[in-house]
């Protein structure tokens, strides 16, 4: 299994999608930190998280992505997941990054509802 | 703001902080915790209600975190139990049993083996090697497990666990036997050390252990089944076959009435009787009985019967025939299998028989007028030995008498107190039914075998072949049992 973090950026005017493949421990809840950071000083405010090929996180990589969608909510951002895995479905739901960021089945379908908001 | 700075405001916190049950900690990190608290104060201005304030609203959020996180720990302990009741693929159990563990402990790495005795049967590792298969069958940790915070090494095995710095290994086990081993390694912080694994980290590594052992119990029983049933298909189809070897219908020739019945022992059986017309109002007859049970049993009756439907039409006599089929065996049946076999040749008009007898059972010839004689083998079974002869002998069928010929199902079934029917009792019987029509007799004795055994299990398929001259007899010219 491949498990170090690699994260992909595509962005497309104001929303950008990042694609990880790999575990979302620390390093890589790090990893998506900076590229989202990175995004947020060149002028994204909507951000695609797409994790159809990571398989696992932990809760350190879940505190993190918490601290990433505060830090999109200080500044009047969005952010959406798509394509999970069924148990990182329900990881994010029990662990309430549902309450601030939308779950969808397809990138093109988390793309039309951060559309919706700007 | 406080003028002289947050170091002013920790004697304040520590107090409010003792007063509603909240651990301040050292003075050096609750000092740290109001600096950091106070440098996020708006426009600078912070007091201690403030900074309490915001220390209970992080408190607060690790602890409704940490909540969180235990009530994930259940709802994955409950998903993996329903996984293994719909999920019968080993492979993906391992897989998500294993990212699981990691995922829960905060571990970097992890792997997990099963295996069968000292065969690695399933290996699976995350975040680096850890543990060879082989390794992991000759680690020994107990049945509790055994954490490592202090280096690679399990201190009961000496096995060495590469690439971490601390680890925690369980045993996979049934209740009687070591089915595998379930490990993770480094348990992460946010701030990107390592740190030692908890007693709970350990009671949650071995319910999923426990998990893991449900699913391979349910996993092999599931396979079994699946393998039963693949050999349940193919006795059918051996069975298929082998009734397909067997005559559909018994012939019929002028002046004799014939029977002939086979019973089986399992789907598959190693007996096997066929009829052969011949030129020169003769026809053939051959009952066998090859060595072994089930599917090599019928794969060798395949093979003899093959034998004798490709010889018979060259064989000049009896004799050559049995030498052609004991060539024939001994070149195609590597695993020196072998087979008694009686073959006889009647001449219809004259009741004149010529039979060989490889090792059969004696077969049985019930005169008209009450007298029971034998007919021994005349040779050794075919098959085995290279050097084996066959003579031929010679009887003549006066109306009225009845020839049986038959396998060692029949004599040698056993009644509870393993007492064997015997030829005693086949001759009896014989002397008894003498006035039965030929197919009634033929049926009878197998009930009559049935009553003997009363309901002991037999082992060994069932053959007769009961060949009678007319005369004595009125009724039709053949019967099919």
């Amino acid at each position: 299994m491949n498990e170090s973090c690699r994260v992909e950026t595509v962005r497309d005017g104001d929303l950008a999608v990042v694609r990880t493949e790999g575990y979302i421990n620390r390093e890589g809840g790090e990893e998506i930190e900076r590229c989202v950071q990175l995004l947020l000083e060149g002028g994204v405010s909507r951000i695609v998280l797409n994790l159809e090929k990571t398989k696992i996180v932990n809760s350190i990589g879940i505190s993190i992505l918490i601290e990433v969608l505060e830090k999109m909510m200080e500044r009047k951002g969005a952010l959406a997941f798509c394509r999970l895995t069924p148990t990182i479905d329900k990881t994010f739901r029990i662990m309430g990054l549902a309450q601030y960021a939308g779950i969808h089945s397809t990138e093109e379908e988390a793309r039309s509802a951060l559309s919706a908001t700007a | 703001m406080s003028p002289d700075g947050p170091a002013s405001l920790v004697p304040r916190i520590r107090e409010i902080l003792t007063a509603i049950g909240e651990d301040p900690g050292d003075e050096d990190s609750l000092l740290a915790r109001v600096e950091e608290a106070a440098a996020a104060a708006p426009d600078g201005r912070s007091s201690a209600a403030w900074v309490a304030a915001r220390l209970l609203g992080r408190s607060l959020k690790e602890t409704r975190f940490e909540l969180k996180e235990r009530v994930l720990e259940l709802e994955s302990l409950y998903d993996l139990g329903l996984s293994i009741g719909g999920q019968l693929d080993l492979d993906r159990l391992a897989d998500e049993i294993l990212l699981r563990s990691i995922s829960l402990t905060n571990s970097r790495s992890g792997a997990l083996h099963l295996f069968d005795g000292d065969r690695p049967i399933l290996s699976r590792a995350f975040g680096g090697a850890l543990l060879s298969p082989e390794d992991a069958v000759r680690l020994d940790v107990g049945t509790e497990g055994a954490i490592n915070n202090e280096a690679g090494t399990l201190p009961t095995s000496g096995v060495w666990l590469s690439e971490c710095e601390k680890c925690l290994v369980v045993p996979i086990q049934s209740e009687t036997r070591r089915l595998g081993v379930l490990a993770v390694a480094d348990k992460e912080t946010r701030d990107g050390t390592i740190r030692d694994f908890f007693p709970s980290d350990a009671r949650l590594l071995t319910l999923f252990a426990t998990q893991a052992a449900t699913a391979i119990e349910t996993a092999r029983l599931h396979r079994e089944a699946l393998e039963k049933e693949r050999m349940e298909r193919e006795l059918e189809v051996a069975a298929a076959i082998q009734r397909e070897i067997l005559p559909r219908e018994v012939p019929t020739f002028p002046g004799l009435t014939i029977a002939a019945e086979n019973r089986s022992t399992r789907q598959v059986g190693g007996d096997y009787f066929d009829f052969f017309p011949l030129a020169g109002d003769r026809f053939a007859f051959v009952v066998a009985d090859v060595s072994g049970k089930g599917v090599p049993a019928a794969l060798l009756v395949s093979t003899l019967a093959s034998a004798i439907h490709l010889q018979i039409e060259d064989a000049r006599t009896p004799v050559e025939l049995v030498e052609r089929v004991h060539r024939h065996l001994r070149r195609f049946s590597r695993t020196r299998k072998f087979a008694t076999l009686f073959l006889g040749v009647v001449h219809t008009p004259t009741g004149e028989l010529q039979y060989v007898s490889a090792g059969h059972n004696p077969a049985l010839l019930a005169r008209a007028d009450g007298a029971i004689e034998w007919l021994p083998a005349t040779g050794r079974p075919v098959g085995i030995f290279a050097d084996s002869t066959w003579t031929e002998e010679r009887a003549v069928l006066r109306p009225g008498d009845r020839l049986c010929v038959y396998t060692d199902g029949i004599t040698e079934a056993q009644n509870p107190v393993q007492e064997e029917f015997g030829t005693e009792r086949l001759a009896a019987y014989f002397s008894r039914v003498a006035g039965l029509p030929v197919r009634e007799a033929a049926s009878t004795l197998f009930g009559e075998v049935l009553l003997f055994a009363d309901a002991a299990p037999q082992y060994d398929d069932q053959t007769l072949l009961l060949l009678a001259r007319d005369d004595a007899e009125p009724g039709p010219a053949s019967e099919s049992a």
